[in-house]
């Protein structure tokens, strides 16, 4: 069976590298391990399959040049501290519970059984029944190297609007079903929010820890329109009729709920920065909602709204 | 069975021997039931491990690999007693997926996932409160449990769905058959009693949601509706749009868009319904003039109006 012939070659190919007190070159691989053609140009093309194989999987190969060598040659090994899992402790019923995620969210192109076969397999499920949500999330390799990036604190570089931004990644969002990342531009000098999927071309990631994570966390993308604004805030307080109140409970999560009335309406709170975003979210709800306070922002809706009623014919 | 690779069967094995070396000679069934493969793939597998050797190394060495009575048990030399590093690609899956549930609104943020998400961002230097956040769709706490209690109990629903394009609420009873979250949404399939046909509702649009007694047995095969798009014999409203406004030829699925010569965007949008017009005319105010309304008359007012009703509630006759 051509299966098992190669992952014996590929099992001798990680051994080797592994065990080798200094880096082997192309020639003591072909001469070592078994299975590999005698032919140069098809043992070489086999080789390369074999590293792109084994990097795939998480094994990383290092390449160094030999001195001393003439003419100079290329020495491979895979440096052990490199190669083992931080392992988490998982408990069995934690990892149960990232087998039921996995299972249930999809994350589009990308595998998650192998991971959870590294951290000790899976554990069998007691219950038969599968997971009754499900969701889908759109996953490309940006996100990957991003992913990547904000973990191990790598400057990224890539293509926004067609210009070249250079950023130090903090955190990613995935919000009303886009991705973000929000980090410091270096260009800008300042925070910012990138769409992953306005980034043309490929994301490239620096060393590792070249930069510190900002000491308060960054709101990224989860800021709410009525927050994405400059200034102090302002505490708004919003009526809801209660035909509406879940989907305003929806919209602005139940801690945001400051009352709830006898006759099912709610009051919600908001801080707002930003009052477009405040009278968006508003007349959102018709004239099922009001503007309770404070004055400036519900004479702002009035004075808003009395100029597109004077602009039609009267009714 | 799918075709499996050699390279996966090399990812497979090399996570299996660290994990059967460190419990004691698991079972041949438990080992199988926890990497997902048959016991005649298992043997093979260990078959071939044994004969792995490299100089210095005679086969048995690196891996000391014996089944007896059923059990398997592995002896590694030091180089292999540990599992791989995740990859990028593995841990972003599994932090996504983790990260998705935690956020559903009534997650138990405490429970066995909340803990095992935070252990294994931690190894992987991710921060899941401050560094990674998935909000697969807003959704009021109650309403969604009750949605997938249903749907998991197979009982049918009793729900106040609100029509968002119409500004109408109507009482109907539902068998739901999935639960999903799409583009930033949650959605319910079911079937609905009051049209006599399987409906795609949005669960944001859900004002209440009761679990009845009622049982139903789901399809074996669910259908896929369609959520309510324009079609061809919709309305059309043509707008001229400020700069400010620009984020409305993004947002919408708009027919046409072109440049006046005041150098104002002028869009042409199919109408869903009189209350979606009123709500972005009420939004736009005076960043956005109604130029044309092809179709239904009436919409030509909708704006002015739908402003004089609400003010009604800020300014009393």
């Amino acid at each position: 069976m051509a299966s098992s012939a190669k992952l014996e070659r590929l099992l001798n190919l990680t051994a080797a590298l592994l065990e080798t007190p200094r880096p082997l070159t192309a020639d003591e691989i072909a001469d070592r391990i078994f299975g590999y053609p005698e032919d140069k140009v098809a043992f070489r093309r086999a080789f390369e399959r074999d590293k792109d194989a084994l990097r795939e999987m998480g094994i990383p190969i290092v390449m160094t040049e030999l001195t001393g060598a003439d003419p100079p040659q290329t020495g491979y090994r895979i440096p052990k501290d490199q190669y083992y899992i931080r392992d988490p402790g998982l408990e069995p019923d934690e990892l149960a519970a990232l087998h039921l995620a996995a299972s249930a969210i999809r994350l589009e192109g990308v595998e998650g059984t192998a991971g959870l076969w590294k951290l000790g397999g899976v554990v069998p499920q007691t219950t038969s029944s599968a997971p009754a949500t499900v969701a889908a999330i759109p996953v490309d390799d940006r996100l990957v190297e991003l992913f990547g990036a904000v973990g191990d604190r790598r400057q990224v570089t890539f293509t926004y609007r067609d210009e070249q931004r250079a950023v130090d990644p903090y955190r990613l969002d995935f919000h009303r079903g886009r991705w973000y990342v929000t980090g410091y531009d270096h260009g800008r000098a300042d925070e910012r929010v990138f769409r992953l999927d306005r980034i043309g071309g490929e994301v490239e990631a620096g060393t590792a820890r070249s930069f510190e994570p900002p000491s308060v966390a960054v709101p990224g993308a989860r800021a709410e329109p009525w927050q994405l604004g400059e200034g102090e805030p302002v505490r708004a307080r919003v009526l809801v009729e209660a035909d509406q109140a879940a989907i305003a409970i929806g919209i602005v999560g139940p801690e945001a709920v400051a009352e709830q009335r006898s006759d099912g309406s709610i009051v919600v709170e908001l801080p707002v920065s930003n009052p477009d975003g405040f009278r968006a979210f508003v007349v959102g709800f018709l004239d099922h909602a009001e503007v309770l306070g404070p004055a400036e922002l519900r004479g702002d809706l009035v004075d808003w709204l009395r100029a597109i009623a004077d602009n039609g014919p009267p009714s | 069975m799918t075709r499996i690779t050699a390279a996966d069967r090399l990812r497979r094995l090399l996570s299996l021997l660290p994990w059967a070396a460190a419990n004691n000679g698991p079972t041949v069934g438990e080992v199988c039931a926890r990497f997902g493969l048959e016991p005649d793939e298992l043997l093979s597998d260990v078959a071939l491990v044994t004969m792995v050797g490299v100089p210095p190394y005679s086969p048995g060495d690196l891996f000391d690999v014996v089944v007896e009575e059923g059990r398997l048990w592995v002896h590694l030399s030091p180089s292999f007693d540990r599992s791989l590093r995740l990859t990028p690609e593995e841990a972003l899956a599994l932090v996504a997926a983790g990260a998705s549930l935690l956020a559903v609104p009534g997650a138990d943020t405490t429970g066995p996932l909340a803990r095992g998400l935070d252990k294994l961002a931690a190894t992987l230097g991710i921060d899941p409160e401050d560094a990674f956040d998935i909000d697969l769709g807003r959704a009021a706490p109650g309403v969604l449990a009750a949605v997938q209690q249903a749907t998991e109990e197979h009982r049918r629903l009793q729900l106040s769905y609100y029509t968002h394009s119409r500004d109408q609420h109507t009482d109907r009873e539902v068998d739901p058959y999935r639960v999903h979250a799409e583009q930033g949404r949650w959605y319910l399939v079911g079937f609905d009693h009051l049209r006599g046909e399987v409906r795609l509702f949005r669960v944001d649009r859900v004002l209440a949601a009761v679990v009845l007694e009622d049982s139903f047995e789901p399809p074996k095969d669910l259908p896929e509706p369609e959520l309510f798009e324009a079609g061809a014999d919709d309305s059309r409203v043509v707008l001229d749009l400020a700069p400010e406004a620009g984020w409305v030829v993004e947002s919408y699925a708009v027919d046409e868009v072109a440049t006046t010569d005041e150098g104002r965007v002028r869009v042409t949008l199919p109408v869903s319904g009189r209350s979606w017009l009123e709500r972005l005319l009420l939004q736009l105010g005076p960043r956005a003039q109604l130029v044309e309304v092809r179709g239904d008359p009436n919409l030509a007012r909708c704006g002015p109006d739908a402003a004089r009703r609400v003010l009604s509630r800020y300014e009393p006759a």
